[in-house]
């Protein structure tokens, strides 16, 4: 036994599809949906791309043709193109960027190696907040805070100093020169 | 031969544009702007051009109204609203105005 086509609902427009024609379609309007995420428009501009997908594939089709195959549909989403958001380009770029934003300390506002400091800027939010959220942890942990800070704060990198950038203080400076000194003893006797 | 991807930006940036001037000169199917900018440098497919108008509708530049057709079900038709207008207005005159610009710096 072998599915010969599959009845598929394009927006006002109701088609025959072959089995592999339909998995292209299928997987060509997934990559749509994934694209338009979020986007308002979302639900109008898919209702008009499979309309698009639609006439491109009837017209395509033979008059004696009752069955959409990969020959139609290639071509059909080839013409189509995939969805491109308007702005998208910058916006992606903006977001990759964003999106490699690394974790690190900041030793610029901190008060003790800037290990807050850097996660506050990881995850948007004040500093203060966090700081509050890491005494609290610090009661609930027992003490064991304590270790987790030092473990991050001798394995975080450190944000490149700002050039003109706020004051740092005495005791982050005097940290960061001190667990980069040990940073550099360390991977000198690993070498 | 120009680098394309310090064109393609340039191109992008205008599409929005062009479009506005397309449906500002006349009432038009999706059909008839691709028609019109296939074989310029703009030329667009419907993946691009739907979110853009999706887009431009959202942004109460543009309007559409569905129309029967002889062929298979009711196509959208677009125009411009009068905000549409204003804006396709406001765009021509600074294009004109950096047009003039990009063309006397340097000289």
């Amino acid at each position: 036994m072998q599915r010969i086509s599959t009845t598929v609902r394009l927006n006002r427009s109701t088609l025959q599809f072959e089995e592999a024609a339909y998995q292209r379609l299928e997987g060509y309007l997934a990559e749509a949906v994934r694209t338009l995420e979020g986007n308002p428009d979302q639900a109008e501009i898919l209702a008009d791309l499979e309309q698009a997908v639609a006439d491109q594939c009837a017209s395509r089709l033979r008059p004696d043709q009752g069955v959409v195959t990969l020959v139609e549909l290639q071509p059909a989403l080839d013409e189509i193109g995939s969805v491109q958001v308007p702005g998208a380009a910058a916006e992606a770029q903006h977001a990759s960027r964003e999106g490699a934003r690394p974790l690190q300390q900041v030793s610029e506002g901190a008060l003790i190696s800037g290990v807050c400091q850097g996660f506050a800027r990881y995850f948007r939010i004040d500093v203060t907040l966090l700081r509050a959220i890491a005494v609290l942890l610090l009661f609930v942990s027992g003490g064991g805070m304590i270790l987790v800070y030092l473990v991050l704060m001798l394995l975080l990198p450190y944000a490149p100093r700002q050039p003109g950038g706020p004051r740092v203080r005495w005791l982050p400076a005097k940290l960061r020169e001190l667990v980069e000194s040990l940073r550099t003893r360390l991977s000198a006797a690993t070498s | 031969m120009t680098d394309e991807s310090k064109l393609a930006p340039l191109r992008k940036g205008l599409l929005e544009f062009l479009v506005l001037k397309i449906v500002g000169a006349r009432s038009v199917y999706v059909a008839d702007v691709l028609r019109r900018l296939a074989g310029t440098e703009f030329a667009t497919q419907e993946g691009t051009l739907y979110p853009l108008l999706s887009k431009l509708r959202r942004e109460d530049l543009v309007l559409y109204e569905w129309q029967e057709s002889d062929s298979g079900p009711p196509r959208k038709y677009y125009r411009l609203t009068a905000a549409g207008k204003a804006q396709l207005a406001a765009l021509d005159e600074y294009w004109n105005r950096i047009n003039r610009t990009v063309s006397d710096i340097g000289h």
